[in-house]
Order: C-alpha cells, then structure tokens, then sequence
C-alpha cells in the first residue's frame, strides 16, 4: 500500500478521515460485522461532508459520476471528493451497491428522504435530524419576527436574507413544518398552489 | 391534516396575503429564470464573436437586451406586490393595536366604575383621621420627651447629614498637620445656623425620625 492511512484535506477544506484512504473500504465487505463498521463509516462520512458543504441532494448516479470526474459545472462533481478517491492506486470509487445499501440505511434511520418518494437512488440528506430543522426554523422565525404572519415555503427557503434554512428542499421543510405543527407551534394553510405557514411564538 | 392543529381560524385575509406572498414569489422565480437565460445569451454572444460570427453575436445581445427590459417590468411587478404584502401586513398589525386600545378602554371603564368618587372621598376621610391620629401620637410622644433628648436627637440628625454630604472623609484621608483650619471653623458656625432652622421647622417630623 503506496499510502499511509492519514487524514486527508481535501481542496474544498473538509477533513476526509483516514479510513478514505484506504482501498477496501471502496468495496463491498461481505462479512456482515465488518459491512456493519464500513456502512456506518459511510454515513458518517457523507452526512458530515453534506453538511460541511451543504448538499442537500444524494444520488446513486453520483458515485459515477464522481468516477467519471465530470468537468466543472458537470451535475455530481460536488460529491467527488467523498465518494471518489484519485490518490489511491488504482483510484476508487464507492461501489453502487455500498451506495444502495448507504443509502437505504440512511432512509431507514430518518437521516434521508426519498425524494420522489417510494424509491431509493435519489434522496435528500437530513444532516440535521427532521426535529432539529424543527427547531432550527422555529428559532429563525422568532429571531427575524416573522411569527403569526403568513409565510410561503419558497419565502423560507429564499430569504432574502441568507440563513440557515436557503435552498432547503421542499420536502424537509414540510416535515420540519409537520414536528411543529403537532406541537403547536405552527399551522399549516393549505393553498391552492405551494401552501403557506404560520408560526407562534 | 387540519384535525390536529390548533391556532387561530385562517380567515379570509389569511388566505388573501398568501395568494399574494405566492404570486410574488412566481415573480421571483421568473427573474431568476431571466437571469439565466441573461447568462446564457451573454456567452453565446461572447462565443459567436471568437468563433467571427459578429451577426450571431449581435442577435444574442439584442436577445439579451429584451430579456433585460422583462426584467425590469417584473422588478416593477415585484415592487408592487411587495408594497401591497406590506400595506396589507400592516393595516393587520393596526388592526390588532386597534383590538387592544378598545380592550384596554374597557377595562379603564370598568375600573373607573369600581372606583365611584364617593367611595374615594370615603377613603381620603379614613386617611385624614389617621393622619390626625398619627399627628396626635406624635406630640404626646414630643411632649414627653426633655429638651435634652430634643437636643440630642438634633445633634443626631446634623451628623447623619454631615455624613451624607460626605464631609467627614475628607479629614480622615487628608494629613493631620493640614487638619485645623477646616474642621475648627465650619462645624461651629453650621451648628447653631442649622440648629435654629431646625427649631422654626414642625416638630412633629423631627420626632417621626426618631
């Protein structure tokens, strides 16, 4: 093995930890207790690096995409540096059934959201658990003084002012919505197109 | 939905602001399309005048052009949803101010006919004869009292304000050779200045001190 198993900086400033550089780590594990180890390193992995870099969307098209090193602009390159490694010798790439099984266990444990619903190659990641945005939405509600006034969806997701909810996805949001809608804290009005929200204080 | 939610009923002006918060926000999407496309026809432009196709280059830019002009209208459209969003927003805002005025002149009433005048002349009596009372206790124990105790009492009093005016620290800090002058002369002509102002005061709020 050409590489030490060091963690490694990659261009975008996140910090891949060392089991990045390690080649096996690439394909599927068929010893179920290390499969267990490698698809938990796997989830770590892409939910920090989603949240370092705030992607909200995943897609199993994205590991080849980021095999294939897309040009700039090119749709997926922005996973490249998680889910591709050009360092190693040969350069690795997750496998799409690591990435299908990553993928569903994120859905299964309520850090990912198929998204069309009912499938599993495109999801958006809940780098922040759904009643964490809860509070996250609740608390910028409050501090920008828009509680008991009538917001629409795309308004949170495209303040005016930058915050931490821009370019959230629709889907979460509405779940985000839903956890303080069951508390109270705000009521979902239904329109004829998007549909609105009021928060209380 | 709906089953479980509480709050406030969603009334007709509810629905009225997020039609046009909605309405707004196409207009937002739509600039943002422009935008796009603005980009787009600038580099096609850029493109065609590399490659030496200046005819090209100059039907993108004056496609550009009107895209840019589109943007300006919807900016206009923008302008005037928002202010009406805002007028609305606040004419509810007033709406809920006007609430608590009338709200708080109820209950202003409602206080006011607790407190009839005559149940507060009633009261002003009651405290007068207490006042009287206190006035009387105040004398006997005057009275009792010997011109002494009185003098006493006074001296008391003129150090407490001494006190207050921060008059002793200084001595206390200052070196004793620079000491005589000061503390000699001012005590003795303050004493009995202050000691006959005191005299010609009611007596009756000294002995409230003590």
């Amino acid at each position: 093995m050409g590489l030490e198993l060091a963690p490694y900086q990659a261009p975008s400033g996140f910090l891949l930890p060392s089991i990045h550089s390690w080649s096996a780590f690439y394909t599927y594990q068929p010893n179920p207790r290390t499969f267990l180890t490698q698809s938990q390193d796997w989830t770590s992995l892409l939910l920090a690096y989603a949240r370092f870099r705030r992607l909200w969307l995943l897609a199993l098209s994205d590991a080849d995409a980021a095999a294939a090193g897309l040009g700039e602009g090119g749709k997926g390159t922005e996973w490249a540096e998680a889910l591709h490694n050009p360092r190693l010798r040969p350069p690795r790439t997750i496998s799409r059934k690591i990435l299908l099984l990553v993928i569903e266990q994120l859905i299964a444990s309520d850090r990912a959201i198929p998204d069309p619903p009912k499938q599993t190659s495109s999801v958006v990641l809940c780098w922040r658990s759904v009643p964490e945005w809860a509070g996250v939405l609740h608390e910028w509600a409050l501090k920008t003084g828009q509680t008991n006034t009538i917001l629409t969806l795309f308004e949170i997701s495209n303040p005016a002012v930058e915050s931490e909810l821009s370019g959230m996805p629709e889907v979460l949001l509405r779940r985000a919505i839903a956890v303080l809608a069951r508390t109270g804290k705000a009521q979902v009005i239904e329109g004829g197109e998007g549909g609105g929200v009021r928060f209380f204080p | 939905m709906g089953a479980a939610q509480s709050g406030p009923k969603i009334t007709a002006q509810d629905r009225a602001v997020l039609d046009l918060k909605i309405q707004r926000d196409k207009v937002r999407q739509y600039q943002k399309r422009i935008e796009v496309v603005l980009d787009a026809e600038k580099r096609v432009a850029k493109e065609s005048l590399a490659a030496g196709r200046k005819d090209r280059a100059l039907i993108a830019l004056r496609r550009r052009k009107y895209q840019e002009q589109l943007l300006v209208k919807t900016d206009q459209q923008l302008e005037t949803l928002e202010s009406l969003v805002s007028s609305v927003e606040f004419s509810l805002v007033q709406k809920d101010v006007m609430f608590g005025l009338q709200q708080g002149n109820s209950v202003l009433k409602e206080m006011h006919k607790e407190m009839s005048l005559e149940q507060v002349e009633r009261l002003m009596e009651d405290t007068a004869e207490a006042v009287a009372y206190q006035r009387e206790v105040d004398e006997m124990l005057m009275s009792s009292m010997t011109v002494e105790e009185e003098e006493a009492v006074q001296r008391e009093l003129q150090q407490l304000q001494v006190e207050q005016l921060g008059m002793p620290a200084v001595p206390e800090t200052v070196p004793v050779g620079q000491l005589p002058e000061v503390p000699t002369t001012e005590p003795e002509h303050m004493v009995p200045e202050t000691g006959k102002v005191q005299e010609t005061q009611p007596e009756g709020r000294v002995a409230l001190e003590a």
